[in-house]
This record gives structure tokens, C-alpha cells and sequence, in this order.
């Protein structure tokens, strides 16, 4: 195998898992558990369901390709409640990805692979503020641009998610009780094992294998509105009683048929800020890449969020089957 | 991309409208506060809202270190107002005590919550 050949389908793994990290930013739905709001998060999903929508989602970031290369994404996400429990989410991306060269290239844009998640919520104990849920991803391999990287093979991740907030800590440690954490884990499995594609610089036809990638990741986040309804009530301006702290980790790890992409672990830390209001949700955070395989520079997310339960109790915003009557976000301060 | 923004800023102006919007009932003041210490025993514990509430599905409990409930009677809608909850209170010795909140917003939403204040110097 030549150089070229070695080089492009190195260029495609890297490539594929790009298109993984990014297309993994498609924030999911928020959830109430007792006391406890765990607010739609950016890099990972939430672990629960919700009548909402993410839009729009601006990420801005330096790819982990050699070399690397700017890229913006703009995505939105829609979930709907088919019961209380179940949810159906559909994720489309835009991506323009700028030239090597600079500013003055064309480069080139389009829209990401579709992505819908079917979601269930398994168990959920209030006292205890944990929630747990399964779901199943799938990229709808073809549906997207190759340009931008989009895969032409289908992708199936079955996840599982959860969240654990530390309100039920003893009072000895009030000052932790508005922590919480989240997390999620998957297994990407494309529905072909290999893919063909023509190297641009030689036109030689190149054979990759589609790994199979452990996708896991998780939040560490600490709730003000916790701590001004269910802790102590210091007093704080009321903008800083509706603001949660957070850092996110999303990371993909090839775990079979990567002979050519490698074991590498990619993925980002990304720390921010949420501000949760009545109907709504503002987040902003930094895209710190773990390695140069993930990417060159810090880059940045942005995302508005709205609850559809709220703004539309009586329409859109309640299950299409049940009866529609929210278990409730409680406790935010004004 | 024009349709987006419009979907975008008519949502947003719902939001800042609230026209079409009629959140969870959340928990905007207490009294006592939330995490407070109070010299004196209160006799009542009056917990404002954001929303309008159905009292006859909303409740307050209020507990000693030991469990004993507290509360002397239901709680019921200040007179006068949609948005807050009252109950009254058996003489409280000094010691911690649980106020635990579960209402029901006229949206049907409903929420929950609670917290702890302290009797005592």
C-alpha cells in the first residue's frame, strides 16, 4: 500500500471520529427528579426525556485532521414524548468546513448525517435524585454531505444514561449537596464494516474499515438553583440564582475493526455555563480537545433550549399518549 | 436558514411575552427562608410561587428532627393572592425542621421540593 493510500485512509479515520466528536454536540433532553433539574447538556446527552428544542446549536473548532482545519456547526435538535417515558429525538447538522488555506478557499459545507434517538427512561427514584435510561442512536448513513465528512454507512449506538444528584448527602455537607453528575455510555456499530473512497490527490480507490467506538462521557455540574430552594438561600442576584456551573468530557474510544483508525481515544473537555430560566435554557461553553488527534485549538459551543412543557403545556408540549400531567422542574429562584 | 431564525425569535418572543408560556409552579421565596436560622418560632410557613396553584392538589409538610409533623392543618392560598402557600404551625421548639412542598400549577404542571430551617440562637 502506497504512502497516498495510507495517508487518505488514515485522513478518513480521523476524519469519521471527527465527524463522531462533532456530531455527538447534539444536546438532548433535560429531566426532574424530585428536587432535582438536570439541565439539557452540549457535549453529551442528558439522562432523561422531555417535550424540548435545542436550536440553534453554534459550535466553532479546529479539527484533529493533518492539517487542521476550521470548522462550524449548526444544529438543532428536536424531542417529542411519545409517552412519559419514551422520546423520540430527530438531530440535523449543517457543517461548513473552512480551507486549510485560509479564508480565500472555497471549503466546503453541508449538512452532517441525520441522527435520531429513540430513548426510554428506565428508572427513576426522586428521594435519591437518580435517573436512569436507555436509548438507541442511528446515523442515517448517506443522508449528509461527503464533503463535510459525512459516513455513507449507517450507524447504530445503543446507550445507556444516567444522573445522580448528591442532594440526599447529609446536612454536615449541605455545600455539596447541589453537585450532580451525568453520564452516558454507548457502543457505535456502523452497519458496514468497511467503506470505499477515492483519494483526492491520486485517485486511487481506498478501502478503511469503520471501527467499532466505545462513546462515553460525562458531567460534573452544581446547581445555584439547588442551592437558593433546597440548601440556603444567600441572598445571591437573582441571575446568578438561575446559573449552573458545569464541565462536560465527551469521548470516543475505537474498540474493534480499527486497523485503521487506531485506538486512539479522542474527545473534548468543555467547560461553561448554563443559565436555566422559567421556558427556557442558555448555555455556553469552551471545546478543549484531550490530544492533537481531537483537534489543534480551544473552540467554543453555544446553544439556546426551549421547554416545549412549558411553553406549550396543552399542545405540542405534553406526550402524545398519557396523561400529560409534568412531574415538574422545581425550584428555580427569581 | 431564514425559516430557523424566524422559528428561533418567535420562540424567543413567546418566552419573553409569555403569551402562549404557563411554567412549573417553582419556588421563588420562603419564609422562613430556605437554610435560615430564626430566633423567634414561627407560627406560620408561607412559600411563594411563579405560577398560579391549585390548592386543593398542592401540600405542606413541615417536620421535626424527629418526623412528628408540625403543620396544624392543610395549607391554603394567602387571601388574596393565587401564588402563595400557607400553613400554620404547632409551637416549634428550638431545633431543624423539614418544610416539603408538593403543588400543582393551574397549567397541570406538577412540582416539588424541599428544604430546612433551623429554631434556635
Amino acid at each position: 500500500m502506497s504512502n497516498h493510500i495510507i495517508g487518505a485512509a488514515l485522513r478518513r479515520a480521523a476524519a469519521m471520529l471527527m465527524t463522531m466528536l462533532v456530531t455527538s454536540t447534539a444536546a438532548g433532553a433535560h429531566e426532574i427528579v424530585g428536587n432535582r433539574m438536570f439541565p439539557a447538556t452540549l457535549a453529551i446527552d442528558d439522562p432523561g426525556v422531555a417535550d424540548e428544542l435545542a436550536l440553534p446549536t453554534v459550535a466553532m473548532t479546529k479539527t484533529g485532521d493533518d492539517p487542521s482545519v476550521k470548522q462550524l456547526d449548526v444544529s438543532g435538535e428536536y424531542s417529542k414524548l411519545i409517552t412519559e417515558d419514551f422520546a423520540v429525538s430527530f438531530a440535523p447538522t449543517w457543517s461548513h468546513v473552512y480551507a486549510p488555506g485560509g479564508p480565500n478557499l472555497a471549503g466546503a459545507s453541508g449538512f452532517q448525517n441525520l441522527e435520531t434517538t429513540f430513548k426510554y427512561r428506565a428508572y427513576k427514584n426522586a428521594e435519591h435524585e437518580f435517573v436512569m435510561s436507555v436509548g438507541l442512536n442511528v446515523e442515517w448513513g448517506g443522508s449528509g454531505a461527503q464533503d463535510v465528512g459525512a459516513e455513507r454507512s449507517k450507524t447504530y449506538t445503543p446507550t445507556l444514561y444516567f444522573g445522580k444528584g448528591l442532594g440526599d448527602l447529609p446536612a454536615s455537607m449541605n455545600w455539596a449537596r447541589p453537585f450532580a453528575i451525568t453520564g452516558q455510555l454507548g457502543y457505535a456499530m456502523p452497519a458496514s464494516r468497511s467503506a470505499a473512497s477515492v483519494d483526492p490527490d491520486t485517485g486511487d480507490t481506498v478501502i478503511t474499515t469503520n471501527p467499532n467506538v466505545l462513546t462515553w462521557g460525562g458531567t460534573l455540574q452544581y446547581s445555584l438553583p439547588y442551592l437558593k430552594s433546597a440548601v440556603v438561600d444567600l441572598g445571591l442576584p437573582d441571575f446568578v440564582n438561575h446559573l449552573i456551573p458545569i464541565v462536560e468530557a465527551s469521548l470516543q474510544t475505537p474498540v474493534a475493526s480499527f486497523s485503521d483508525s487506531g485506538t486512539v481515544t479522542t474527545g473534548t473537555i468543555n467547560p461553561g455555563v448554563i443559565y436555566v430560566g422559567d421556558s427556557y435554557q442558555i448555555a455556553v461553553e469552551a471545546v478543549i480537545p484531550i490530544n492533537r488527534q481531537s483537534g489543534t485549538s480551544v473552540g467554543g459551543i453555544a446553544q439556546m433550549h426551549f421547554f416545549l412543557d412549558d411553553i406549550f403545556p396543552n399542545s405540542i408540549g405534553k406526550p402524545i399518549i398519557g396523561s400529560g400531567i409534568a412531574t415538574g422542574r422545581p425550584t428555580l429562584g427569581h | 436558514m431564514k425559516r430557523i431564525v424566524k422559528l428561533v425569535s418567535a420562540l424567543a418572543l413567546l418566552m419573553m411575552t409569555g403569551v402562549a408560556a404557563q411554567a412549573h409552579a417553582h419556588l421563588t421565596q420562603a419564609s422562613p427562608a430556605v437554610g435560615s436560622t430564626v430566633t423567634a418560632a414561627p407560627k406560620v410557613v408561607t412559600l411563594s410561587f411563579s405560577e398560579s396553584l391549585e390548592p386543593a392538589f398542592s401540600s405542606v409538610a413541615v417536620t421535626n428532627a424527629n418526623g412528628v409533623a408540625m403543620q396544624a392543618g392543610k395549607a391554603a392560598l394567602v387571601p388574596g393572592t393565587k401564588t402563595q402557600l400557607q400553613v400554620k404551625l404547632k409551637p416549634l421548639k428550638p431545633g431543624t425542621y423539614k418544610v416539603q412542598w408538593r403543588v400543582l400549577s393551574v397549567d397541570t404542571h406538577r412540582t416539588q421540593g424541599d428544604f430546612s430551617f433551623r429554631v434556635g440562637p
